[in-house]
C-alpha cells in the first residue's frame, strides 16, 4: 500500500511541479464551455444541457490523458519497473487520473452553472448531478487511462488514444448524458438507478479489466 | 477446413439462397380503406395480402367487430381480384367502444385480420354493447399451407431474418474465437507471446468485421422498410455502431505498430477489452432501453415467430451455413496471414 501511496504522490506532484499543463487544461475547460455559450447563448432543454455538458467533459478528459504515460520519460518508466509491481503503477495511475478528471469535470459544472443556469437547472437535483459527475469522471479517467497505455506502449504518440479512446467509451458517454439529464429534470434516485448501476458497473469493468492485463502489457 | 464442412457450408447456403426467396407468404390481411365510420352503412373495400378473395367468392365473409367484444357482419358488395374485396357494414347508433377491427374469412385464406385506426362519429358509445343479429363463424385457425407468417408491417421482408441474424451469429462466434485467441496469446507460460495465436486472433476478428459491416447494411435495409429510416436511434444499432468501431480500432493499433511480440501483446489487450465492451454492448445495454430493434424490454422480439416451423426450416440451415462459411473465411484469413508473415521474414534475410 505504501507504494501505492508513494506513486500516488509522485504523480500529484509531477503535475502540481508542471503547473503550465495543469493551468492549460483549466483554460481549455473554461474557452470550451465559453465558446459553448457565445455559440448557444441559451439552453433550453435539459437534455441538451446534459450533452453538452459531457462533450465538454469527455473532451477535456482526452486532452488531461493524452500525456498520462508519456509524460514520464523512458527513463523514468524502466526506474519504476524496477521498483514497483505493474498493479501498483496501474493503480496509481487510474486513480490519479479518474480524481485529476473529476476536478476537472467540477470545474467544467461551474462554469456551466455560471454561463447556462437559469430555468432549465431550476429544478436539477444537485446531489445526483454531482454523483454523476464523479462516477462519469472516473469512468471516463479509468478507460482513457488504460487507452493511453496502450497508446503509449504501440510508441505512435498521441494521436491513437483519440482512435481507441472514443469507441471504448461511448457506452459510458450514453449512460451518463442520460443520468445527467434525468438529474436536471429532478427525477428521483430511484428512476435514476438503472444509469447509476450501469455507471458503477462501467466503472468496475474498466478499472478490473485495466488492474488485470496491465501487468501484461508492462513487461518488455 | 474439413471437406465435408465445406459442403455442408455450401448445401446450407445454397439452401437458404433458394427457400428463402421461394417460400410463399401465407395470406393476411393488409388495410381497410375506411377512414371514419358513421351509424348507418359504411362502405369500404378489405386488401388483402396473397389472398384468394376471388377464388373463394362463395365462402367469402368480412366482419367488423368493437372492442373484439360485439361482431357486426359485411355484406360483400362486390370482389374485385384476390386482394379486394369491397363490403359495407350496418352500423347501430349505440356501440360499445370506437376499436375497430377487421376480419375476413374464406376457405382457403382462413381467418385474415387488420386492425387499423378507425375514426367514428356520431355514436353513443356503452360499454358492453353486444349484436345478436351477426351469425358469428370466424373460423380461428390460421392458414393450413405452407409458408412464412403474415407480419402486418414486416410483410415480405421477414425473408432478411435468414440473411441478416445469422450474420450477426457469425460474427459472435468469429469474436468469441478472436477473445479465446487473444487470450492465448497473453497466458503463454514462457512470457513471450505466441504469434501464432496472434495471427489466428486477428484472422478471426478480420472475418468477424466483414460479417459486422454486411450485418449492418442488411439491417439498414431492413430498417428503411419497417420503421422508414436507414439508421433509427435504438440501443442494438448505436450499440452494432460501436463495435464495428472498436474492431477497426483494433486493426488501426495493430497496424500502426511495427515491432511482431509488442504488437501481438497490445492487440491482444485491446481485443480482450473490445470483447468485453462488445457483450456489454450488444447483449446487456439494449435489454435496459428502450428502442425498436426485437428483443429486449417492451418488444416481444421474435420467439414467437421463431417457432412458426415455416421460418425455422430455413433459420437453422441459414445460420449453420453462415457460420461454417465464416470459419472457412477465417481459415483462408489465416493462411494469408501466414504467407505474408514468411514473405516478410524472406525479405528480412535476404536483406541481412
Amino acid at each position: 500500500m505504501s507504494v501505492f501511496s508513494a506513486l500516488f504522490v509522485k504523480e500529484v506532484r509531477l503535475e502540481l511541479r508542471q503547473k503550465h499543463t495543469l493551468a492549460g487544461i483549466f483554460m481549455y475547460v473554461l474557452a470550451t464551455v465559453f465558446v459553448c455559450y457565445l455559440s448557444f447563448e441559451k439552453i433550453e432543454t435539459p437534455r441538451t444541457w446534459g450533452a453538452l455538458m459531457w462533450v465538454t467533459g469527455v473532451f477535456t478528459a482526452f486532452n488531461a490523458m493524452q500525456k498520462a504515460f508519456s509524460s514520464d520519460g523512458n527513463g523514468t518508466q524502466l526506474y519504476l519497473y524496477s521498483l514497483a509491481h505493474p498493479r501498483h503503477i496501474i493503480l496509481a495511475k487510474s486513480m490519479y487520473n479518474a480524481l485529476l478528471v473529476a476536478v476537472l469535470n467540477v470545474i467544467s459544472l461551474a462554469f456551466f452553472l455560471l454561463f447556462f443556469g437559469g430555468e432549465v437547472i431550476a429544478s436539477a437535483d444537485f446531489g445526483q448531478l454531482i454523483l454523476g459527475l464523479f462516477l462519469g469522471s472516473t469512468g471516463l479517467g479509468l478507460a482513457l487511462t488504460f487507452v493511453a497505455s496502450l497508446a503509449y506502449k504501440s510508441g505512435t504518440g498521441v494521436g491513437l488514444v483519440a482512435i481507441l479512446g472514443f469507441p471504448v467509451i461511448i457506452p459510458l458517454l450514453i449512460t451518463i448524458v442520460r443520468h445527467t439529464t434525468f438529474a436536471i429534470e429532478g427525477m428521483s434516485y430511484l428512476q435514476n438507478s438503472l444509469n447509476l448501476l450501469i455507471l458503477v458497473v462501467l466503472n468496475l469493468l474498466s478499472f478490473v479489466l485495466a488492474f488485470i492485463l496491465f501487468p501484461y502489457l508492462w513487461r518488455e | 477446413m474439413n471437406l465435408w464442412l465445406k459442403i455442408i457450408c455450401i448445401a446450407c447456403l445454397i439452401y437458404t439462397a433458394v427457400f428463402s426467396f421461394w417460400h410463399p407468404m401465407a395470406p393476411g390481411g393488409l388495410e381497410v380503406s375506411a377512414k371514419s365510420f358513421h351509424p348507418g352503412r359504411n362502405e369500404f373495400s378489405f386488401t388483402g395480402y396473397g389472398s384468394h378473395f376471388l377464388q373463394e367468392k362463395q365462402s367469402m365473409q368480412v366482419f367488423v367487430t368493437v372492442d373484439s367484444s360485439a361482431v357486426y357482419c359485411a355484406d360483400i358488395l362486390s370482389v374485385t381480384d384476390e386482394a379486394h374485396a369491397i363490403v359495407s357494414v350496418f352500423l347501430p347508433d349505440t356501440l360499445s367502444s370506437n376499436q375497430f377491427g377487421f376480419l375476413a374469412n374464406n376457405n382457403i385464406d382462413g381467418t385474415l385480420l387488420v386492425e387499423a385506426p378507425v375514426g367514428s362519429e356520431g355514436f353513443t358509445f356503452i360499454e358492453g354493447t353486444k349484436n345478436d343479429s351477426c351469425h358469428y363463424e370466424v373460423k380461428q385457425e390460421e392458414h393450413m399451407g405452407f409458408g412464412y407468417p403474415f407480419q402486418p408491417i414486416i410483410i415480405e421482408s421477414i425473408r432478411n431474418l435468414m440473411w441478416h441474424v445469422p450474420m450477426w451469429f457469425t460474427m459472435f462466434a468469429l469474436m468469441i474465437i478472436s477473445f479465446i485467441f487473444s487470450l492465448r496469446t497473453l497466458s503463454n507460460k514462457s512470457g513471450t507471446p505466441d504469434l501464432n495465436f496472434d495471427r489466428k486472433a486477428a484472422a478471426s476478428a478480420g472475418t468477424g468485421l466483414v460479417f459486422c459491416i454486411l450485418g449492418l447494411i442488411t439491417g439498414s435495409i431492413w430498417a428503411r422498410f419497417t420503421w422508414g429510416a436507414w439508421w433509427t436511434n435504438d440501443p442494438q444499432l448505436n450499440g452494432a455502431m460501436v463495435v464495428f468501431m472498436v474492431y477497426v480500432a483494433y486493426f488501426i493499433l495493430r497496424n500502426s505498430t511495427p515491432d511482431h511480440d509488442k504488437r501481438s501483446r497490445i492487440s491482444a489487450i485491446f481485443n480482450i477489452f473490445a470483447f468485453a465492451l462488445m457483450v456489454v454492448l450488444l447483449m446487456v445495454m439494449p435489454r435496459f432501453a428502450e428502442g425498436l430493434h426485437p428483443g429486449k424490454s417492451g418488444n416481444p422480439a421474435f420467439s414467437k415467430y421463431d417457432l412458426d416451423s415455416s421460418l425455422r426450416t430455413v433459420f437453422y440451415p441459414a445460420v449453420l451455413g453462415f457460420v461454417l462459411l465464416g470459419y472457412w473465411f477465417y481459415k483462408i484469413n489465416e493462411k494469408i496471414r501466414i504467407l505474408e508473415d514468411q514473405q516478410e521474414e524472406n525479405h528480412h534475410d535476404e536483406k541481412s
